[in-house]
């Protein structure tokens, strides 16, 4: 029996309970004249729609030379704290101006317990990463939880310094279950890249699902 | 005129240039991205607030509107571009130069940049002032018996000139940096190679015109400096070698003068050449109305035919190497002043017969990579960076002696240009030798790696890669 089997579900989703938000700090993305367009207290969306089509709310706009960039929400909760001292002000690039208080639905619980027993694979060096070429296609194709890997395929294009280096998949074979970065972004050396769920761990993954779905309100 | 310049660059050259302002008694703001935030070009001016904030995070060093926001609060009166990003990037330089409110940019016009950013246009204009360029294609190529033909042709050519085995490079005319370039050998291979090239070309760029030119296999790659003003004046300081960059490794030393009779046996009057390459790249510069610093680059092939290559509207890395061989009234010129000075609208004030070139300089790129591995990057935390320090040496760095330093993943490894001087290309080969010695970088990787950097490899290698 795999250790993954022995989650304890109970202290788990009780932890959970006692708190079922996330915290989703809001940085300015780019350095320029800043106005808000929410207050403390506001509820606000994510984006929407059948395709997802359908921006969030508008949060703030920022002015560079000119240029307006509107920044949209892009998940669902409370404006639970708003920079307020910056309103007009010239902000800088990564600066926090806001946060949002999402509340955890289902998914998204069954996703953070799976982190725990999925097999991750770790970004090898700080850098940005892209499915390679072939995983990509398959991943377009077939979706991802429908690819599989296995020790010595190439599962990843690592853009380092200007230098595109291969990564290859070294590890348990596996399905794709769960994939934790965004193609092209920087991640940090030893972060999870994907979750794979080796066959064994099929049941496991099923019963996490099941019994998340079943007692989460 | 006191200016206000906003540095967009990162690095060894952001500090050269802030120094560079600070000589000439101008104001500067730098910025920086969150992967720079260990630089010594911004821990070195983060002290300000308020009104005296020197250094501004940005997103990116290629956003404009964030560049330009800042420039105007900050109230900046111009713009220094560095190398790469912006520098050659004439609609940049327009739209800093034509808004509602204009800053000057430190660089050629941007009508200049324009035209000679255009390899096609150069190859053109160059033709016309009965300049040598490579033999080939004057402009794209989209019809493939018309390519046919012309690959045929040169090829006849090459082997008419006796040379045994002919080849053509078939290139990507909307390409660059070395990307979608094929060769040739036979023309039973062409029509493949051109099909390849034509559809990458497409795939990539959005253009499927093709350039085909003769390739050239044993040569030497010089670049002659030149320093130009709005009124009119052209000066040169000299040439550089470069040829280690363009047989495949990548650029990690650089030699001034371009030639020296030391280094190899030439099959012709190197004087003479380099007074050949140097004429006609002031031809061309008083023909297009250059009014900055910028950098002709020529192909010389082994019988002492020069072929002019490209132009670089900008300053380059290693502008230094020319400076240090050019002396104005018994002192090395520093050409990142004499850009600013002239893009402010000032003249020049000197005459070329007033430069008097003296003695030989090598430029070596410290780099964290690691040699035995195809010069892969290195990638880490640096614990100790210490170099000697002479008369006859410089080091440009954003690596602080002072603290650790963790190499950022988003830009190239480079980790410091090290420049070194001497009466002769023998005593600077043997003041380099020394130099590297006596160079220190310790560090590793976040598994406890020790560092890797290519010290040991330039060291090893300086004879070898100075044989031009």
């Amino acid at each position: 029996m795999s250790q993954h089997d022995t989650v304890n579900y109970e202290a788990v989703l009780s932890k959970f309970r006692e708190d079922p938000f996330t915290y989703v700090d809001i940085h300015a993305m780019h350095t320029g004249q800043i106005r808000f367009h929410v207050h403390e207290g506001d509820q606000v969306e994510g984006l929407t729609g059948d395709f997802r089509h359908i921006k969030g709310t508008l949060l703030c706009e920022l002015t560079r030379e000119r240029n307006q960039k509107p920044i949209h929400c892009t998940t669902k909760g409370e404006v639970s704290f708003v920079n307020k001292d910056l309103d007009g002000k010239f902000v800088q690039a990564g600066e926090k101006i806001m946060t949002i208080r999402h509340p955890l639905k289902k998914r998204e619980i069954i996703e953070q317990i799976l982190r725990k027993v999925l097999v991750p694979f770790a970004a090898p060096e700080k850098a940005k990463y892209y499915f390679a070429m072939d995983i990509q296609s398959r991943i377009e194709k077939f979706g991802q939880r429908s690819v599989s890997v296995k020790a010595g395929d190439e599962l990843f294009t690592m853009s380092l310094m200007k230098r595109d280096t291969p990564v290859f998949y070294a590890g348990e074979s596996g399905l794709i279950h769960s994939v934790y970065f965004k193609q092209g972004q920087s991640m940090e050396q030893g972060e999870p890249l994907v979750g794979i769920c080796p066959p064994e761990k099929i049941a496991v993954v099923e019963k996490v699902i099941t019994r998340v779905k079943a007692e989460w309100e | 005129m006191k200016a206000k310049v906003l540095i967009a660059n990162r690095g060894e050259i952001a500090i050269r240039i802030a120094t560079a302002c600070e000589d000439l008694g101008h104001d500067f703001i730098m910025i920086y991205t969150d992967a720079d935030k260990d630089s010594e070009h911004v821990r070195r001016y983060a002290d300000g607030s308020g009104k005296e904030q020197k250094v501004w995070r940005i997103s990116s060093y290629t956003d404009p509107n964030e560049i330009l926001s800042i420039a105007d609060h900050t109230s900046c009166t111009a713009i220094h571009p560095g190398y790469g990003f912006f520098s050659e990037d004439y609609r940049f330089a327009r739209r800093v130069t034509i808004r509602d409110r204009p800053l000057i940019f430190i660089g050629p016009k941007w009508e200049v940049i324009r035209d000679l950013g255009d390899k096609i246009n150069t190859k053109k204009v160059a033709n016309e002032l009965g300049i040598p360029t490579i033999p080939g294609t004057s402009a794209p190529i989209y019809n493939e018996m018309e390519a046919e033909s012309v690959a045929a042709k040169l090829l006849n050519e090459q082997l008419e000139q006796g040379i045994t085995e002919p080849s053509i490079l078939v290139k990507a005319a909307a390409g660059g940096g070395g990307m979608g370039i094929e060769e040739v050998r036979r023309i039973e291979q062409f029509r493949r190679t051109y099909r390849e090239v034509k559809n990458y070309a497409k795939r990539q760029f959005g253009d499927g015109g093709v350039l085909i030119e003769t390739c050239l296999r044993d040569y030497n790659h010089l670049e002659v400096q030149l320093l130009c003003s709005q009124h009119g004046e052209q000066l040169h300081f000299g040439t550089r070698n470069c040829t280690i960059q363009s047989t495949g490794r990548q650029k990690r030393l650089e030699a001034a003068p371009g030639f020296d009779d030391s280094c190899f046996d030439y099959a012709f009057d190197s004087k003479e050449v380099l007074a050949q390459v140097i004429d006609y790249s002031l031809k061309l510069a008083a023909h297009v109305h250059y009014d900055n610093v910028g950098t002709w680059e020529w192909i010389v092939a082994r019988n002492g035919q020069p072929y002019l290559l490209e132009v670089n509207t900008r300053i380059q890395v290693e502008n230094d190497v020319s400076a240090r061989i050019s002396f104005y009234k018994n002192k090395q010129p520093n050409l990142l002043r004499e850009q600013i000075r002239v893009a402010l609208g000032e003249k020049i004030g000197y005459s070329q017969r007033k430069v008097v070139f003296k003695g030989a300089c090598i430029e070596f790129r410290i780099v964290a990579e690691d040699t035995s591995r195809d010069f892969a990057p290195w990638i880490g935390k640096i614990t100790r960076f210490e170099f000697p320090k002479h008369d006859w040496s410089a080091v440009y760095t954003q690596v602080p002696s002072d603290r650790t330093y963790d190499i950022p993943s988003d830009f190239d490894p480079n980790l410091a240009l090290a420049l070194v001087w001497g009466d002769s290309i023998a005593q600077a080969k043997e003041r380099g030798r020394a130099f590297l010695k006596e160079v220190s970088i310790q560090g590793e990787t976040s598994s406890g790696e020790p560092m890797m950097t290519n010290l040991q490899y330039l060291n090893d290698n300086i004879e070898r890669l100075l044989t031009f």
